[in-house]
Order: structure tokens, then sequence, then C-alpha cells
């Protein structure tokens, strides 16, 4: 049985207009709209987001904090061109909601110079991780009004899909734990 | 991008098994391309894809119920929550993507029968209120479950853990709701809210899988912080909050010997694994329905995956590397 799932994009999400676009997950898609619409279906059922970018797993170069330190990397061979490129970076060990968070673009020949220009540019945070993304290759949801509020808004409007809509229901266990048991005495 | 993935042979194992488990130790998240052992890896993948495939599967016993909901706010809850189920499949394959399996391999284990999920998913929905005691029972023992995993020590499956509890506390929630309506609703109804909370209380207590003594993969999982309690620690945990509350409705638990220890915690009589373990391997009610359902989707859908495939062929806006 032949199958394809479609290829992979990475989805970038940006919750509030003061915060980067952050690497939430990836979703299978068969053109760039389908994969911004699916992530939207996948990433923006609930909470809050104001702009999506998503880019083909195949164009990003990664590469960590230790492969660094082992020397250069090869790139994915379609991304080997100069232009811009987007870079995002990860510098936190401890759990936190997104792997990388956007921090620039640049002008570079190739993904692995980018690269290295961002480690002199860049220099605010420890970088464990990094991945770097030719611009032409990232699709980004429109930023008019309507379209933000007519991709987003639903996701804050739906209120029973909150479990706020449902206060507190019956009887809260920390009521009933005692009844009964040694707590009581 | 495949991380290295560390055997035992390898000249320099021994020594970087001892810096990932330091890393674990100091609370670092583990994250796609750090080195990490093959079995952290292997067993990884094997509980993220039948996780995932829980979720998938587990929207079909919910799903026959949208068009015969009660009233519309019920059938706009319903249709939410499976939505939710789709999308918790989503999050946690592209958790397990991150350690290098391609979704076309997990969808054929799952559609070839090899891969597991969730046993509770095999019980049939027989009324409505069955979709709400899913909703406080079966969603309820999987948050006790997710919460414990969303302190995973590997990033992507943390990640997805926390996203898919904060929606899961709605599932919860609103099944409570239900179920406590029923149980002060008319004879009729608290009958079919008894009849429902009968059949799945066992079930959901077995879902969380086999007793501690009994479960072979426990002490390397908790090791290496995927899990980080117990079996049976995190069914005493449902247990305690669960018992009462349903009690205090009004309603019984099918369970003679259900009884509050000295200490407090509500102790469950034998739970009869043979029927756990017949379930689990395909003599359930609804296991081969199940999987002929998913397969028919499957099938079904392919004239979809490979339209939009000619389509963006068509119009090809960027150039993608297989």
């Amino acid at each position: 049985m032949s199958d394809t799932q479609w290829p992979r994009w990475e989805v970038f999400k940006q919750d509030t207009p003061n915060k980067p676009h952050q690497a939430v997950g990836s979703v299978h898609a068969a053109d760039p709209l389908h994969a911004l619409l699916t992530a939207r279906n996948v990433f923006v059922r609930r909470p809050q987001a104001v702009s999506l970018w998503v880019a083909p797993a195949s164009a990003i170069f990664s590469v960590t904090q230790e492969e660094l330190a082992e020397g250069p990397k090869p790139s994915p061979e379609s991304t080997g061109v100069a232009g811009a490129y987007l870079l995002f970076r990860k510098t936190s060990h401890k759990r936190s909601m997104t792997f990388v968070d956007y921090v620039g673009q640049l002008e570079a020949p190739s993904p692995q110079a980018a690269l290295e220009q961002a480690l002199r540019q860049f220099t605010d945070a420890e970088a464990l991780a990094w991945w770097v993304i030719p611009a032409s290759s990232v699709v980004r949801s429109e930023e008019s009004p309507e379209t933000v509020e007519s991709w987003f808004a639903p996701a804050k409007e739906k209120t029973y899909k909150q479990q706020s809509y449902y206060g507190v229901v019956g009887t809260h266990t920390s009521k009933l734990r005692g009844r009964g048991g040694a707590d009581e005495s | 991008m495949p991380g290295k993935f560390g055997t035992p042979t390898d000249p320099d194992y021994a020594l970087r098994l001892a810096e990932f488990e330091a890393r674990i130790a100091r609370g670092e998240k583990i994250e796609p391309g750090d080195w990490m052992p093959e079995e952290y890896r292997r067993q990884l993948v094997r509980m993220i894809s039948q996780h995932a495939h829980s979720e998938v599967v587990g929207m079909l016993p919910e799903g026959a119920w949208i068009t015969r909901a009660p009233s519309l706010k019920r059938k706009m809850i319903l249709i939410a929550k499976v939505q939710d189920e789709a999308g918790h499949g989503q999050y946690l394959y592209h958790a397990a993507e991150t350690l290098g399996i391609s979704r076309e391999e997990m969808l054929e284990a799952l559609l070839s029968g090899r891969a597991k999920y969730s046993s509770i998913f095999n019980y049939p929905t027989l009324t409505w209120a069955d979709i709400g005691t899913i909703g406080w029972l079966v969603d309820g023992a999987a948050i006790k479950n997710q919460t414990m995993l969303a302190q995973c020590s590997y990033g992507p499956y943390s990640r997805a853990m926390v996203r898919i509890c904060a929606e899961e506390t709605f599932h919860h929630k609103q099944g409570k709701e239900m179920v406590i309506a029923y149980a002060k609703g008319t004879p009729k109804q608290r009958q079919m809210a008894q009849d429902a909370i009968n059949r799945w209380w066992w079930p959901a207590l077995m879902m969380l899988g086999p007793h501690d003594a009994d479960s072979p993969n426990s002490e390397v999982l908790i090791r290496w912080g995927v899990k980080t309690k117990s079996n049976d620690t995190v069914r005493q945990e449902f247990i305690n909050e669960h018992a009462p509350e349903i009690l205090a409705t009004g309603l019984s638990l099918p369970d003679p010997e259900l009884h509050q220890d000295p200490q407090g915690n509500w102790r469950h009589g034998p739970i009869n694994w043979e029927e756990f373990w017949s379930v689990v391997g395909g003599n359930g009610p609804m296991n081969k329905e199940r999987l002929e359902a998913r397969r028919r989707a499957h099938t079904e859908g392919a004239w979809v995956r490979e339209a939009l495939e000619a389509y963006a062929a068509k119009k090809s806006p960027i150039p993608m590397a297989v």
C-alpha cells in the first residue's frame, strides 16, 4: 500500500504582538496554505495567537550546541543559497512550551554563514540549539486585522471549550477527603 | 532531525550515559538532536505513538454520538471535544517524529494492527450517559497519567502533555457536570447514569496499566524520568479523587470491596486482569470494529491525499527536498 501523509512543516506561533514567534510543533500538509490552516486547527483551537508562520521541515538547518562544538555541519541541499535567513534559538534547559524562539533575520551567502553571523550578533543569552531557515521558505498568515480576527478570535470566544465555563462542579474532592477517614480525627 | 542514539557497545557509552542521567537529575529536558540512549528513544517512540493512536481511536466511541446529542449545547461541546482528541493525536505524532520515526510508519503500525492503543476504547458506548461518564472517568484517569507525563524528561513529549492536560480538564468537567445532572434528574436518567458508571468504572481503573509488580518497563522509565510515578500510585490518586465524588452524587460504584483505609486511601477490590489482557490481546468487544473503522477512513480518504498532492505539485510554490 503506497501512502503519503504529505511533507512535514514546522509551526511558529506568536501569542501577542510583543512576543517572538515560537516553534510549537509540526503539521503535515500538501502546500503552504494547507499547512497554515492545519497549524491553526491544531495549535490555536484555544488560548491566543496573532500570527502563524510555517516552514517545510526539509528547509530547516538545525544545529545543537554540542554539534557546533564538534565542527561544521552540512546543511540541507535545498537551502544552500545566498539570501535572507531567519534565525531561531533555544536558550533554556528547563521545561518550556516551545522549542526555539525567533531572534532575527540577516543576509548571508549560506545557512552556515548565517549561523556564524548569528553567533557573533545574538550574544545576549547562551544558545543551546539553532534553527536557520531561508526567509523564502517561511509562509506567514496575513497580518490584516480582518484575517487576524477571523483566524484567531474564535479560540477565545467559544467559552464552552474552557474548563472555567463549568466552575466548580459538584462537591470538590478536598471537601470529601476527610469523610470517615483518618483526617477527621 | 534524528539525534545521536547510544548503545551499550559504543566505546563512550558509559561516560555519555552518566552525563545524560546527570542532566535528567538536574531537571534538564532532553531535546531533539541531544545524545540519548537508544533504549530511551525506543521506549519513548513506543509510549508516544501508542498514546497518539489512543487519541485517534478515542474519537470513534464518542464521534458516533455527535448526531444523537440531546441538545445543541451538548452537541457543540462533544464536537469540540472530539476535535481536541484529533489535535492531541497530532501533537503526539509530532513528538514521536522528533525521535526519527515517520508518520507513515506509525500509521502503518496502527492500521496493520501491530500497534497498541488504550484498551478502554475497545468498549462500546451504549447510551448517551456513556459520553458524560467517559469524560468524568476515562478522561479523569487520563489526566492523572498525563499530569505525571507533563513532567517527563523528554521536551517534546512534556510540551505535548502540558497542552493536552489544559484541554482535557474541559473534557473532564463537562463529563462530570453531565453525570451529576443525570444523577439529580428523573429516575430514568439516574438509572442511565448508574448503568454507565457500572460499565466504565473497572475499565477506567485498568487503563492506568498493570500493577507495579507486573509492569516490566516501569523501572527504566522512572530512572530516566519518562514516568515519575508508578501505575499503582497514579491509580490510587485517581480513585481517591473520583470514588468520593461519585458516591457524593448518590450513585454507587460496582465494587463491593471498595472502602477507605485508616490512611484515607480508597481501596479497590481485585481487578479482573484476565479481562484486561484479553482486550489488549485483541478480544475486547470492539477491537475489530475500531480497527476496521480506522482502515475504512484511511482508504476512503486516499483520494483527498492524492488530490491535494497533485494540486501542490501543479502550483509548486516552494522547492521541497524529499
